[in-house]
């Protein structure tokens, strides 16, 4: 039975990654999913870029796609026409986007571009943000309506989310609503129930979330954290 | 207090001279415009120079923002590829035809006015090119409402008047985090407010079915919304549509009341943006 894996917000650590994949032989996972947020500021992503490139023998390859961090890099490089990182300067400042410019070598600027938005496989939505924007951050704590909204945008049945890193699971279950229009024609009601669907956040960095396409089991874990283990002398 | 509110103008100043009349006669004078002043239609400076002589407060339709901006629409809300060619021909036609001073006017123009509990709106709070269709989905449709912080949206766009209310909402949930055990996860009933969009209509190009100019009349103390059909000189504009060379499916549409459309839905037609 198919089992995925879903994690995001690496920030360009690559023993984070390495300890994520090292939780993972134990679970029987086939398919990775790496929700954006793949680089950084903090330090030099060209490691982990490269291992998500070519994977290990016997590594499952992460499927990518772009997160807030890749838009803020790609609308800095020019690669959104006329738009900039002001969205990073906003919150951070001039001194953040040059660090991130630091950390992304100009060479692999083309790997990243090619990213794509999201995934939708069986009825899923994987994506970074939401289907408003890569930096709509949707957690426990969001609006029932404004995640009715997001899913009935992409007609799907789950959405996997990872701006808000948060693991969280709302699933929407019952209610409905009236709505009457008054038009030219005349006036008609209709009720409507709300459909059963689910958002799902699927963590950052060391936190993942396994799902199960199969049985709809979510199972939120947090892999061993890579520094205290090598203190312990199990690098 | 009534107010008036009026969109999607398209630079038809009979209509515009009509609704405007209509208005005046009822005694209302608070008047609020959602924008699209121009595009289709054959009198762009005349009726811009119209809405701020009446100093009319306005925000920016699709089209005020595609003539200052460039051809910026989705698209995909032309019906058939060749109504899209007509639409570029109208957006270059009017580009020349519009005043230094009346292009300054239209780029000034905010995306949203907000009075009290009331916002409005050209398309959507989020994007002056979306559609608020009157089927659409109801729980969509209010997020729109809620999202803005409005008790009432009043918007155009669709170029068909209507009232839509939403009551008796309600949404029931199920959370689980991480350190929610077995059985664990903890259910919530939210209730959702009682909202309500007004659509305008159209003054300067109808679709509703009739040739009639259309706006609306919303009265705060009554809590009424009133959809008004004007009835105006549609032969006026449709021959100075023709005189000016615009397309003469746009004077089509002006008798008719509704799209002209070679297929109503062109299924090779992709979506550029």
């Amino acid at each position: 039975m198919a089992r995925w894996a879903l994690l995001s917000g690496l920030g360009g650590d690559l023993d984070v990654y390495e300890a994520v994949l090292a939780d993972l032989r134990r679970r029987r996972v086939d398919t990775l999913f790496l929700l954006g947020d793949l680089i950084g500021p903090e330090r030099d992503c060209r490691p982990l870029l490269e291992r998500l490139q070519h994977p290990r023998r016997g590594e499952l390859r992460a499927h990518c796609i772009y997160g807030w961090w890749e838009e803020q890099l790609l609308a800095e490089r020019g690669y959104r026409g006329e738009r900039r990182a002001e969205a990073l300067r906003r919150e951070s400042g001039e001194d953040a986007v040059q660090a991130l410019l630091r950390a992304v070598d100009p060479g692999l600027m083309d790997w990243l571009a090619a990213l794509r938005f999201g995934f939708v496989e069986l009825d899923c939505a994987l994506l970074h943000g939401s289907s408003a924007d890569v930096g709509d951050s949707l957690g426990s704590a969001t609006d029932p309506l404004c995640l009715l909204d997001r899913l009935t945008r992409m007609d799907v049945n789950r959405l996997f989310t990872a701006r808000s890193g948060e693991q969280f699971s709302v699933a929407l279950c019952g209610g409905g609503i009236t709505a009457r229009v008054r038009d030219l024609e005349g006036e008609r009601q209709l009720r409507q129930s709300v459909p059963s669907r689910q958002v799902i956040g699927v963590g950052r960095g060391l936190q993942y979330t396994l799902y199960d396409p199969g049985t709809d089991h979510l199972d939120f874990r947090t892999a061993p954290d890579p520094a205290r283990v090598r203190r312990r002398g199990f690098a | 207090m009534a107010h008036a509110v009026l969109s999607c103008l398209h630079a038809n100043l009979a209509a515009l001279e009509a609704v405007l009349d209509d208005i005046d006669r009822l005694g209302v004078d608070t008047i609020t415009c959602l924008g699209d002043l121009v595009g289709y239609g054959p009198q762009p400076n005349e009726v811009v120079e119209l809405v701020r002589s009446r100093g009319i407060p306005t925000c920016q339709g699709c089209w005020d923002e595609d003539i200052i901006e460039g051809l910026n629409a989705c698209e995909c809300s032309y019906p058939s590829q060749l109504a899209e060619r007509r639409g570029q021909l109208a957006h270059h036609w009017t580009a020349a035809q519009l005043s230094p001073d009346n292009k300054d006017f239209l780029a000034s123009l905010p995306l949203s006015l907000r009075r009290d509990g009331l916002v409005f709106v050209h398309g959507s709070p989020n994007s002056q090119h979306e559609y608020l269709l009157p089927d659409m989905e109801a729980f969509a449709a209010l997020e729109r409402v809620v999202s803005a912080g409005a008790d009432m949206l009043f918007c155009g766009h669709t170029h068909r008047p209507y009232v839509r209310e939403f009551r008796e909402g309600s949404i029931e949930l199920r959370l689980r985090r991480p350190d929610s055990g077995p059985g664990q996860e903890s259910e919530r009933r939210m209730d959702l407010p009682v909202r309500r969009i007004v659509n305008a209509g159209s003054v300067g190009e109808p679709r509703h079915g009739g040739t009639e100019a259309t706006y609306v009349i919303h009265d705060g103390d009554r809590d009424t919304v009133e959809i008004r059909q004007v009835p105006y000189d549609v032969e006026r504009t449709c021959r100075a549509i023709l005189a000016a060379g615009l397309p003469p499916p746009f004077a089509w549409r002006l008798r008719h009341g509704f799209e002209y459309a070679e297929r109503a839905d062109d299924a090779s037609h992709v979506c550029e943006r």
